[in-house]
């Protein structure tokens, strides 16, 4: 995920650079506001919120408020956070729209929803 | 089930006997310590004999929980710069688990499958009875109080987890 991500922000980056595409940059911009950064939490052994929607190109960012560590991993071995201890965070950026099943590899009842819409 | 029953009530006459008395701050700070690295000794031994990928996971997850809470409480107990204070429970909990683990070791396969998954859910039941019931009414410093909490969350979770071990295994009963 994150490297698909990087991929597309240098191709993004290449084609405003050659100023052919800038007129469609700013009409997706204003139509969209931008990429977000959507803070979720881990606590009580639970995904908060258990679902979200988000835009593609969104990144979430979760932090866990447990003590014991935690994952937030793609069901379909897309991605995975690795290890998050408590108070620390991990990002994952969706540039690709569908909807993931979120669980904790070290605690697999823990699951969430997440639902990438096309910008 | 008859390993699990038994090994609640051998501990269940152990632990009121003796937790009856209220326990001070240091003290509780050390049985709940001592809980959790015996749950991961008994962790490392499963480890070392089942070949089951369920009750696999499960241990390694009490070695990664355990291991975590009991980091907390050392990091409480050096910013607190205390000491925490043996007492009979945390001795009694060390000699009950010594046995167990005596006894484990004479098994393997599904048998010890059985024993392990059992006996993690009766343990689980007991620590966490006396946490919530004792230990966190008990105890007066709030760090070492929030400490429980969070940690009764996390025991409360494993409870649950070992239930679904025992459930998922065919044990004689
Ligand atoms: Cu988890």
């Amino acid at each position: 995920m994150r490297v698909l991500s990087d991929a597309t922000r240098r191709r993004f980056g290449l084609l405003m650079g050659a100023g052919l595409v800038a007129p469609l940059v700013v009409r997706k911009a204003a139509a969209h506001d931008g990429p977000h950064m959507i803070e979720a939490g881990i606590e009580g052994f639970a995904f908060v919120p258990d679902r979200l929607e988000i835009r593609a190109g969104d990144t979430v960012r979760w932090t866990n408020h447990d003590i014991a560590p935690h994952t937030a991993t793609d069901k379909a071995g897309g991605w995975d956070t690795g290890r998050i201890a408590k108070g620390e965070s991990a990002e994952v950026t969706f540039e690709a729209p569908g909807a993931y099943t979120v669980f904790c590899r070290y605690h697999p009842n823990m699951v969430a929803e997440i639902v990438v819409e096309a910008t | 089930m008859i390993r699990q029953t038994m090994f609640a009530v051998a501990l269940a006459a152990v632990t009121p006997a003796i937790a009856q008395d209220q326990m001070n701050d240091l003290q509780i700070a050390h049985t709940a310590y001592t809980a959790g690295q015996l749950d991961i000794r008994y962790a490392h031994l499963a480890l070392a004999i089942s070949e089951n990928d369920a009750v696999r996971a499960f241990a390694e997850t009490m070695i990664r929980d355990h291991t975590a809470v009991n980091e907390s409480a050392v990091a409480l107990i050096t910013e607190l710069n205390v000491t925490p204070e043996d007492n009979d429970l945390s001795r009694a909990l060390v000699e009950g688990a010594a046995a167990k683990r005596a006894e484990f070791m004479a098994l393997s396969g599904n048998d010890f499958d059985c024993a392990y998954a059992a006996n993690e859910l009766g343990y689980h039941q007991v620590v966490n009875q006396t946490v919530e019931g004792k230990f966190i009414p008990w105890a007066t410093v709030e760090p070492l109080k929030a400490l429980l909490s969070d940690a009764l969350v996390t025991f409360k979770v494993h409870e649950g987890h070992a239930e679904e071990m025992v459930a998922g295994l065919q044990c004689a009963s």
